[in-house]
């Protein structure tokens, strides 16, 4: 079964783009979608989608207080279930 | 780097209250981007190269160096004194000699555009979002609407349904930024008020949750991008 990283790393190629280019995540996920410039919009629908491939609750505002996709894959693996 | 306004990449945009907004042109241009880097001290430098998108470090970089710009134009200081801090929630704020400077500001930037708003008292907030008309807006009308909001939602249409959603999420979002708060508390609890979400381009708002204190809204969109200030104002205005 993929990692929580390689399943967000999917999840963020197959919906998130920057000026039409796909994002490049890093092996170590170190990367924050925010300043790598992704929108606020952007960020809403990302959550959402986190929320159901991951059946947890992930809102907008763990989006933001989160600093990068490796903090999101920490949050997603300490959830119960 | 630009020695005036009129050789720069930003322009005054728009009044509000106390506040001034500037515009910032933030199209791919390599003179000026080179003009930019020279504002950029180390650690900004660092970061630039840290965008792993060349139009994420083009943004930050015509951003940041406009900021520099008009706040050593505005607080008579050479740009090496200047520095930036940022609050917990990391709302960034200016540093003169290491002393929080006496004026607020905020940046926002919507692919080519950008806006900075700036203000002597009061916490403030902008976004500029650029519109984009193909996105599958109900579940993010969802998540970020409350009740009311989803209800003129559902009654629009076209393109008047994709201003409505980004007028009111860009008038959200700088309500957000102006709290200083990140996007906490739930964006969907609390709604734009009824006249502006019908077309009013300005009003007063309260946070349910501190009701005590007033901001002021301004739709500051056009056709090329949607737009919007918080203010929030002093106790004894009216």
């Amino acid at each position: 079964m993929a990692s929580t990283g390689d399943r967000l790393k999917t999840l963020i190629a197959d919906n998130l783009e920057i000026d039409g280019q796909a994002i490049d995540v890093p092996e170590d996920l170190d990367i924050s979608l925010l300043d790598a410039g992704v929108s606020s919009v952007d960020l809403v629908a990302f959550a959402k989608l986190v929320a159901r491939d991951f059946n947890i609750k992930f809102t907008l505002e763990h989006c933001t207080s989160l600093n990068s996709v490796k903090e999101v894959a920490e949050f997603i693996d300490s959830q119960p279930g | 780097m630009p020695a005036s306004v009129a050789d720069g990449w930003w322009r005054p945009f728009r009044r509000v209250g106390g506040a001034a907004i500037v515009y910032v042109d933030l199209a791919p241009e390599p003179v000026r981007e080179a003009a930019a880097l020279t504002w950029l001290d180390e650690e900004e430098q660092s970061r630039r190269q840290r965008f792993r998108h060349e139009g994420a470090r083009r943004r930050f970089a015509l951003c940041r160096a406009a900021l520099r710009a008009i706040l050593c134009s505005q607080l008579g200081c050479p740009n090496q004194q200047l520095a930036f801090g940022a609050s917990h929630h990391g709302k960034p704020y200016a540093l003169v000699n290491g002393q929080p400077a006496p004026v607020g500001f905020n940046v926002s930037h919507g692919s080519d555009h950008g806006l900075i708003a700036f203000a002597a008292e009061g916490r403030l907030g902008v976004d500029v979002e650029e519109r984009s008309p193909g996105r599958d807006f109900d579940g993010l009308i969802d998540s970020v609407m409350g009740p009311d909001e989803r209800a003129e939602l559902a009654l629009a249409r076209g393109s008047h349904r994709l201003h409505l959603f980004y007028h009111l999420w860009t008038v959200k979002e700088a309500l957000m930024k102006a709290l200083g708060t990140g996007l906490s508390p739930d964006v969907s609890g609390f709604e734009i008020p009824v006249a502006m979400r019908r077309g009013t381009k300005t009003s007063i708002f309260r946070f349910p949750h501190i009701p005590a204190v007033r901001w002021w809204l301004e739709d500051l969109g056009n056709e090329h991008f949607a737009a919007a200030i918080a203010h929030e104002l002093s106790p004894d205005s009216h």
